[in-house]
């Protein structure tokens, strides 16, 4: 039996309990159990081939030739040589630390914004609540490059709504605004934009799914609002809290758009290659370095995995027996 | 309870506490919608408008319906040839986001079921595989999967693209959500004592009572097709031709005499601000359509968990 734990769980019904009794029968009724599982699964396990797999698999193969040169135009094996070709890079460690620059600023904000505002929107019962939760989510589904544009209308220092202000601060033109220094708070904004609403409803869908009988005890304990949300709401959606930083954590180092974009409005005043992923992008297209771009795409890959892995183990949100209570 | 103890939290009293969090949260939300007003506005403004600033209040005392016509006669006068690429960017996304969108769903729903309702060895595995791929932001795979795709020389075609779409573990795990939910064992039981077979069971019993799910799969992958950026920009950039929307737009930034005035000048078509927020905003119109449809089924919005950036 594959989840014995689950299977003990379950209430037992009398089909279940006449197919235990007659063990050989059993036995046939599994071995279809699992031939069905297999077929259903077969157009889903085809893709997770050719989407995830494959590629992965092929991308590690490429990492390990060697890249042809015009002094060597033959390629071949080259062991870990194009890792090396990578982290040596001039710009592979200021990438990084570029996307941590950002990450310092943005991912405590977001956190404040996800939580803080989940918060409130749950101390806000009835309409009032529900209507600002469905606002803060509008600007969620402006994702990718449409968020772009509105923040190039944003920015902008003669024709966003904010130009008093840009005036104000002493930016007269886009190459001003977008610098290397403000990419941090530029960014942040951007992402937490696009970023914040989804996240409220997700913490939102974990606040809701406490008892309302926790909350009812601790009133009647005379606690106010505000140690209802901090002794006893906070602590009791840590794993979602949790979930939702790993989750911005891992999007952080596979940022792409909004630094490459920032690049073309701002006459190139940012780096081409700012951001890892814009580095692999480089290798690939700029340079035709494909062992090189397969294994900076690795390197991320090992991290982002990582990452995925603890939110998966360890965040709790996603573990057998919790689903099967939901 | 309440009637006993009126002075609870929460009670009818304008505390302080009370308005400071309403005025919060309103305040936020005004930073959240307002910027939305202008830049909708702005798709319905004149260049001529926004450069003598008379506008007024976020711009809205200067849209018009004749605006739109010019700037929509500059954004499809755009592309070689007199134009019109804009529509074929558009409906290219559409061919790859329903494309994308129809076999996520041919390949959650029974991947998701048997999941959730069969046991056999494996499980656990493609179930970790799944929420991994799941958490795992898109972009990481867009190199390696742009060097399968080079391998076999299909670079430029939409196909590739849309196949790739086609796998969306989010839409198995939102299956394997509803199966486990509101699909008691017992129904699954109680087919096979009837003797139907696993598959049938799938078909006769399961998809039947899937309405909800199906309208969420389709709509998560549909929007996360519809604005995926880098997979398209690695696999079609070389194909003008066969570009997606989101790519499309990037283009037409690159040639807007705010951003780039040298290729602005070798074009007949001037996009400027109120051009290209009219261009976003079109490009935005089978989304909020996607969504509207969709809306009902969203509402129970606990499974929607786990969307992925």
């Amino acid at each position: 039996m594959s989840s014995p734990k689950l299977a003990t769980k379950r209430t037992e019904s009398p089909a279940t309990a006449a197919r235990a009794s007659t063990t050989p029968r059993r036995h046939r009724t599994r071995h279809a159990e699992a031939r069905g599982a297999w077929i259903l699964l077969a157009p889903y396990l085809a893709l997770f081939l050719v989407a995830a797999a494959i590629p992965i698999g092929y991308a590690f193969w490429i990492a390990l030739q060697k890249a042809p040169t015009l002094v060597d135009p033959t390629s071949g094996f080259g062991g870990f040589d194009s890792f090396i070709t990578v982290i040596t890079d001039y710009r592979f460690s200021g990438t990084f630390i570029n996307i941590f620059s950002v990450m310092i600023v943005w991912l405590p904000l977001m956190m404040l914004g996800i939580v803080g505002l989940a918060l409130l929107v749950h101390a806000s019962p009835g309409r009032f609540g529900s209507s600002m939760r469905f606002i803060y989510f509008i600007p969620g589904a402006l994702s990718g490059i449409a968020n772009f544009v509105l923040w190039v209308y944003l920015l902008h220092p003669t024709q966003s709504p904010l130009a008093p202000l840009w005036q104000e601060v002493g930016f007269g033109s886009l190459k001003e605004i977008v610098t290397d220094g403000n990419m941090p708070v530029i960014l942040t904004g951007m992402l937490f934009f696009q970023g914040v609403g989804t996240w409220i409803i997700v913490v939102n869908g974990g606040l809701n799914g406490i008892p309302d009988e926790i909350f009812e005890a601790a009133k009647i304990d005379g606690a106010s609002a505000w140690d209802l949300a901090w002794h006893i709401k906070l602590p009791l959606i840590r794993p979602w809290i949790g979930y939702a930083a790993l989750m911005n954590l891992a999007y952080g180092f596979q940022l792409f758009l909004e630094p490459y974009l920032l690049r073309q409005i701002s006459s190139g005043a940012i780096a081409g290659e700012w951001a890892p992923t814009q580095l692999g992008y480089a290798f690939a297209f700029t340079n035709r370095n494909f062992p090189a771009a397969a294994a900076l795409s690795i390197i991320l890959l090992v991290i982002t995995l990582s990452i995925g892995v603890i939110i998966v183990m360890k965040s709790g949100l996603f573990g057998d027996d919790k689903e099967e209570k939901r | 309870m309440s009637n006993t103890a009126p002075s609870v939290v929460g009670a009818k009293h304008w505390t302080v506490g009370r308005i400071a969090r309403i005025v919060v949260m309103l305040l936020v939300a005004a930073a959240f919608i307002l910027p939305i007003i202008g830049f909708i506005a702005m798709a319905f403004r004149s260049q001529e408008g926004v450069l003598a600033g008379t506008d007024g209040f976020l711009g809205l005392g200067g849209i018009s319906w004749d605006n739109v016509v010019f700037s929509w006669s500059q954004i499809n006068g755009f592309g070689p040839g007199g134009g019109g690429i804009f529509t074929r960017w558009v409906s290219n996304s559409l061919v790859i986001a329903v494309v994308g969108g129809v076999l996520a769903l041919v390949a959650a729903l029974p991947a998701g079921y048997a999941l959730a309702r069969l046991r056999f060895r494996g499980r656990k595995v493609m179930l970790f595989a799944t929420l991994l791929a799941m958490v795992m932001p898109n972009t990481v795979l867009a190199i390696p999967l742009f060097l399968e795709v080079n391998a076999i020389g299909a670079v430029g075609e939409l196909w590739p693209v849309a196949v790739i779409m086609g796998f969306f573990p989010f839409g198995t795990y939102l299956v394997y959500i509803h199966f486990m939910t509101t699909m008691p064992q017992e129904l699954v039981e109680a087919a096979r004592i009837d003797g139907l077979s696993e598959i049938a069971t799938f078909f006769y019993v399961a998809l039947p009572i899937s309405k909800q799910v199906i309208a969420l799969v389709a709509f998560f992958s549909f929007v996360a097709n519809w604005t995926n950026f880098f997979l398209p920009l690695a696999l079609l950039t070389s194909n003008q031709q066969n570009k997606t929307i989101s790519i499309g737009i990037q283009e037409l930034i690159g040639a807007s005499p705010l951003f780039n005035a040298t290729v602005a000048a070798g074009l007949d078509v001037k996009l400027y601000m109120p051009q290209l927020a009219l261009a976003t905003f079109l490009s935005m119109i089978p989304l909020l359509v996607v969504f509207l449809t969709a809306q009902r089924f969203l509402i129970r919005g606990q499974t929607v968990g786990a969307v992925k950036g």
